[in-house]
């Protein structure tokens, strides 16, 4: 692994964004996320190398919260750096010189609004290395279906908070099985279980985002 | 035995007929008298009536005035809306920027809207059934109130990237929940409850930081005014049991994720009775009535003397009635074994 590879994946797994963030205070000063990936394209290294320091940040970062050594600030703090050195790499996500691992369309089910799991879920599949289209919440079943749709062999991830929203994702989840049975569907959300994942016919459950991500990482092996 | 007599004594290990059902009953209550969700957050006489039908037919051990945690924030000028049949929703905070704290001030609940309508509820419980059954006010913790007013995610980074600014939102939150804890006192309540859901998902070096010390305050005033604390931290609590027992909380709610047996450490000695902690969902919702017997005298077999009955959050909407009996029955059942 490159130097450059691990200073960046030092950065993002401690939410270093750019030279002027005050946090963490021990790298006061020093270039963050942004410096770094702004310079490695300007010196010629491979846009790649960018991902593949995010993807070891995140991925860190996402063990240690799964092991409870690190907390929703922290992963929060993270995402927001690797969002900075990810920004740099766009023209060449759009140009096809840099490929994502898959495609992962997330949403709150239809009623629920409360997004932060969800969000926290989205940030750590992006920064395993997955193009993330984010629904939003309150996502209806056809605008998930139309999602699907518009990017073939993706996969789908759901969330609900509430006892009384985590009901309708059986529906949805029988209306994409119906139409395509080949999408995997992830389902979380604190009221939900994996015994209540396997009987509304989900493909995966995880309590938390890095579980997401190893479900993700197993299709696309 | 009174549930008011019944509380007492099973904080402090006394004996008692039967451990005290403190199950947080808000959207089952609400369907249990057919009312619309939207009534029960806005108007007080629902929530009263909910309450009193949720005693009637569930023994239930306590009225409580919870509802939702927009109630100071509503207040304090949260756009917040409310759907018919689903929880109230915030859809932009507050505050956007920091510079908008300075514009803050803090509102007596008796000039409040939301507030107001919880200290009426307060009231009219004292009417129906003040001295047999104990009366639980609420206020959100410091940290929830400025999770609330700015949005989880963005207090979140500024935890990091301006916590001065920080200090200064949860000391004008904590001054807000001051004012509405006395205010309820003064209404009637015998209890208050402080949520800090929130609280669960920092770490435990930043719970010591910037939750403990404002439930201690809000505490204290309670306790100055003859009331009871309560707790109340959904998630998983573990990794910060020891420090919950220091907030000067008289009950500690435990959360289902929590291992119970570790949870009683806290309450050994001098420490606060612990409430909980049986799965809401998977026991409650899901499970069947031989299963929400077994959880309830497991908890109650695990939880020592002080252990107070209850799921680890609220009692989902849909719960089977039948589950809800079975606990009832569970408890007296308890009694009998011992």
């Amino acid at each position: 692994m490159s130097e450059f590879v691990e200073q960046l994946a030092l950065c993002v797994e401690r939410g270093k964004v750019n030279r002027e963030s005050l946090y963490p205070p021990d790298l006061h000063g020093q270039d963050g996320t942004d410096e770094l990936a702004k310079q490695a394209l300007e010196q010629g290294l491979k846009p790649d190398t960018i991902l593949e320091g995010c993807i070891l940040g995140m991925d860190r970062i996402g063990a240690k919260f799964s092991e409870n050594k690190a907390f929703v600030p922290e992963l929060l703090m993270a995402a927001k750096a690797m969002t900075a050195a990810m920004t740099h790499l766009k023209p060449f996500f759009q140009s096809g010189a840099v490929k994502r691992k898959g495609t992962f369309v997330i949403g709150t089910v239809a009623g629920d609004l409360h997004d932060i799991g969800k969000n926290l879920v989205a940030m750590v599949v992006e920064g395993g290395g997955f193009e993330v289209i984010d629904l939003g919440t309150n996502v209806t079943t056809a605008k998930f279906l139309a999602s699907i749709e518009e990017h073939p062999g993706c996969s789908v991830g759901m969330s609900a908070l509430l006892t009384t929203t985590m009901v309708n994702m059986e529906g949805t989840i029988k209306a994409i099985k119906e139409k395509y049975p080949e999408t995997l569907v992830l389902v979380g959300g604190a009221p939900v279980t994996k015994q209540y994942a396997d009987k509304i016919g989900a493909d995966g459950y995880s309590p938390d985002p890095q579980g997401a991500v190893a479900i993700l990482n197993k299709k696309v092996a | 035995m009174t549930s008011f007599e019944r509380l007492q004594n099973r904080m402090v290990g006394n004996p008692v007929d039967r451990p005290p059902n403190f199950d947080i009953m808000m959207q089952f209550a609400t369907r249990h008298i057919d009312k619309p969700l939207r009534d029960y957050y806005l108007d007080h006489r629902v929530l009263v009536q909910a309450n009193m039908a949720m005693l009637n037919d569930f023994q239930l051990d306590i009225v409580q005035a919870i509802s939702d945690p927009y109630r100071e924030a509503f207040d304090l000028g949260l756009e917040v809306s409310f759907p018919e049949q689903s929880l109230p929703i915030s859809t932009s905070p507050l505050l956007r920027e920091p510079s908008d704290l300075a514009r803050l001030t803090t509102v007596d609940p008796v000039n409040g809207r939301r507030m107001h309508d919880r200290l009426e509820a307060i009231r009219l419980f004292r009417e129906k059934v003040g001295g047999c059954t104990p009366i639980m006010g609420w206020v959100e913790g410091a940290l929830a109130e400025a999770a609330d007013l700015r949005g989880v995610s963005t207090l979140m980074l500024d935890l990091f990237e301006r916590p001065d600014w920080v200090i200064e939102l949860l000391e004008f939150c904590c001054e807000q929940a001051i004012l509405f804890a006395r205010a309820q006192m003064a209404a009637g309540a015998d209890i208050i409850g402080l949520g800090d859901a929130v609280a669960s998902q920092v770490s435990p070096a930043w719970y010591r930081l910037y939750a403990l010390p404002y439930e201690r305050r809000i505490f204290q005033a309670v306790k100055n005014s003859g009331g009871i604390a309560r707790l109340h931290i959904c998630g998983d609590t573990t990794l910060i049991l020891h420090e919950m027992a220091t907030s000067g909380a008289d009950i500690v709610d435990i959360d289902w994720m929590v291992d119970y047996q570790k949870a009683a450490e806290i309450s050994d000695n001098d420490g606060p009775a612990i409430c909980g902690n049986f799965d809401p969902v998977k026991i409650m919702l899901q499970g069947s009535p031989e299963q929400v017997r077994e959880a309830v005298i497991n908890c109650l077999s695990i939880g020592g003397d002080k252990n107070l009955s209850a799921a680890g959050c609220e009692i989902p909407i849909n719960t089977p009635y039948s589950n809800l009996h079975a606990q009832t029955a569970a408890l007296s059942e308890y009694y009998s074994m011992a």
